[in-house]
């Protein structure tokens, strides 16, 4: 029987500061982990803790991933001490992915916040590897200010694909961007899709969720075309140990991307 | 299911024919407490009955689920793996119903599905579980408020009623070996003989205890009416005033089966352990950025509820509780969870 708790040995292949507190790191584990766009892995600093994390990188490739991790604890403190050469732990993949089928044919609306445009870049490769099958998509992101976006390096890159669409906000400016300034409803004021039948996604802090959520539901989009990624406490991530228990989900198993009509009877879910 | 007699005077020598290829655990007695004890061969003197008081106690201390899921086991090792030794074969000889449904949960959690636990399993598969009759329920006991009885229900691999001093045991085809260890020691029973009587009238005796210290049944849609209590802070508030938060209600459960992984460094590596978890953890469910979506003591408290006796009863159709009063007996604030429920 095998041991869903034991890690395997990854190296850690190269790494990239996105912001002063956000970096990606390439890792090649000894045995391939086969993920899909929404999953995660749970990712050992050996002496310092685990810690679950969503790869950002495309599903399509998976002899090597990346994750884009902000350093907030002690695992992702110790995490960037390590460099180039040093091995970590990985076990996964698990959860839920996003149901890709369900966005065959259809725009998809992607709001972003921070470090949560992770997740949504492993799902944004996935849609643009296969262009043909999806219709257009829309990305927002916002960030604090201009130094704490993400991928920066690749946001022009990813501009110039055909079929997408890219605004993006920082709350607070500085005298060299041109672009809108507030959080990242701001670029929500109109939606270029039709919100009945496209597909939103969402991804970012807790209240960013709550009110991109808010913003979705008043624009008309069902509670079943929003689909949220919910932070909860991971310890086994294979639907054991409880600690992540959202309402009747378990978001290690059933998510941790849920739509919002599953989530909606529960109280206060964006905490 | 087949039935055998023991007499009394044959009952040492079958454990001691057990003790040759098995641990044997058993519950003794001790200072008006009931716990388990390793059967060694000086306990088996023969003139000598010291097995057969404890089986007609309720519950021992410890909850049964600890042999199986420890409270620490080490589950993983870095970077070379954990291998997933066999254990010593074993046999549990005494286990109530409250311990015996729980093990029902724990096979749910980590026996089924996706992802197994290997350590839990190998435990599991390598014990056998001797269930007994609980004929003198206490105070504390509530099993029947959740609809189960004061005696085996199933999962055992054998069930033992003292009749008389003498042994009854029916035998599953999974307990077989239990009397092919000594099967010139054992007396087939009748079907309707008066041992299985004066058991059966036991029984009935024993229900109608239990109906005398619970006469008052709970709502039937207990998940329904904790569901709807959820928002309710006063209820809950309430019969939380007491609590002081040292967890002995859930470290005692049978059924809790919450788990936390941690890893200690070694000089080139760590090892990983799986350890019980508490939910009224203040961090139990604090994610790494620092949002608890539980940081307040009351939702804590209700959120335990909502676990054991709403969504576990929706996601797998069974109570996460056997009714074996240990969280009340353990509550320094004695605070009796049959009251809370009963007031839903």
């Amino acid at each position: 029987m095998s041991n869903p708790y034991q890690p395997i040995p990854a190296i850690i292949l190269k790494t990239v500061d996105e912001t002063p507190n956000i970096r990606t790191f390439s890792l090649k584990p000894e045995q391939e982990i086969p993920f899909r766009a929404g999953q995660f892995v749970e990712l050992t600093v050996p002496g310092s803790g685990e810690a679950p994390f969503t790869p950002s990188s495309s599903h399509f490739k998976r002899d090597t991933f990346e994750m884009t991790i902000m350093k907030v604890g002690r695992a992702t403190g110790a995490l960037f001490d390590l460099k180039p050469g040093d091995i970590v732990g990985a076990r996964g993949p698990f959860g839920t992915p996003y149901p890709l089928e369900r966005f065959v044919g259809k725009d998809i609306y992607v709001v972003g916040g921070g470090v949560g445009l992770a997740p949504l870049r492993a799902l944004f490769l996935a849609l643009t590897h296969e262009p043909a099958k999806y219709g257009r998509i829309f990305l927002r992101y916002g960030a604090r200010t201009p130094s704490d976006i993400v991928y920066k390096h690749l946001l022009p890159e990813w501009q110039r694909m055909p079929k997408v669409d890219i605004d993006l906000s920082v709350d607070v400016s500085d005298e060299k961007w041109t672009k809108k300034v507030g959080v990242v409803t701001c670029l929500m004021d109109e939606v270029p899709c039709d919100e009945k039948t496209s597909i939103a996604v969402v991804c970012g802090p807790p209240i960013m969720m709550k009110f991109v959520n808010q913003r979705l539901l008043d624009a008309g989009f069902p509670g079943e075309n929003i689909y949220l990624s919910m932070e909860t406490n991971m310890s086994c991530g294979v639907g054991q140990c409880r600690h992540c228990r959202l309402g009747p989900y378990l978001t290690c198993k059933d998510g941790p991307v849920l739509t919002w009509s599953q989530i909606r009877g529960i109280k206060d879910p964006f905490v | 299911m087949d039935r055998y007699l023991l007499s009394k005077t044959n009952i040492n020598q079958w454990l001691a024919k057990l003790l040759e290829s098995h641990a044997v655990y058993v519950p003794f007695e001790s200072e008006k407490q009931v716990h388990w004890h390793r059967l060694g061969i000086t306990d088996l003197e023969p003139g000598t009955d010291n097995v057969t008081p404890a089986q007609r106690r309720i519950r021992a201390s410890e909850p049964v689920k600890s042999f199986m899921f420890q409270p620490r086991q080490q589950v993983g090792s870095f970077p070379e793996p954990l291998p997933v030794t066999e254990p010593a074969p074993r046999i549990l000889l005494g286990i109530k119903n409250c311990d015996l449904i729980p093990l029902k949960v724990h096979d749910k959690m980590l026996g089924e599905g996706e992802y197994k636990d290997p350590f839990y399993t190998a435990r599991r598969q390598s014990t056998i579980l001797v269930a007994a009759d609980c004929p003198a329920p206490e105070q504390s006991c509530f099993c029947n408020l959740l609809g189960l009885a004061p005696f085996a229900q199933e999962g055992a691999d054998a069930v033992l009623s003292v009749v008389d001093g003498d042994w009854l045991l029916e035998v599953e085809a999974s307990g077989e070996e239990l009397i092919e260890a000594a099967p010139d020691l054992f007396f087939k029973a009748e079907d309707r003989g008066p041992e299985v009587r004066r058991r059966d009238d036991e029984r009935k005796e024993a229900v109608a205890a239990l109906e005398r210290i619970n006469p008052k049944p709970w709502k039937t849609d207990l998940p329904g009416a904790i569901a709807a209590r959820l928002g309710d802070e006063a209820f809950w508030r309430k019969h939380a005033e007491t609590c002081v938060e040292c967890f002995g209600c859930l470290m005692g459960c049978p059924t809790c089966y919450c788990f936390i992984l941690y890893d200690q460094a070694r000089e080139k590596g760590l090892d990983r352990t799986r350890a019980w978890d508490a939910c009224y953890e203040a961090a139990y469910a604090r994610v790494g950025g620092g949002a608890n979506p539980r940081a307040e003591f009351i939702k804590r408290f209700a959120n335990r509820f909502d676990c054991k006796w709403n969504q576990f009863k929706r996601d797998y159709g069974m109570y996460a509780c056997s009714g074996c009063g240990r969280c009340l007996k353990a509550c320094m604030g004695k605070i009796d969870i049959r009251k809370v429920l009963g007031e839903l």
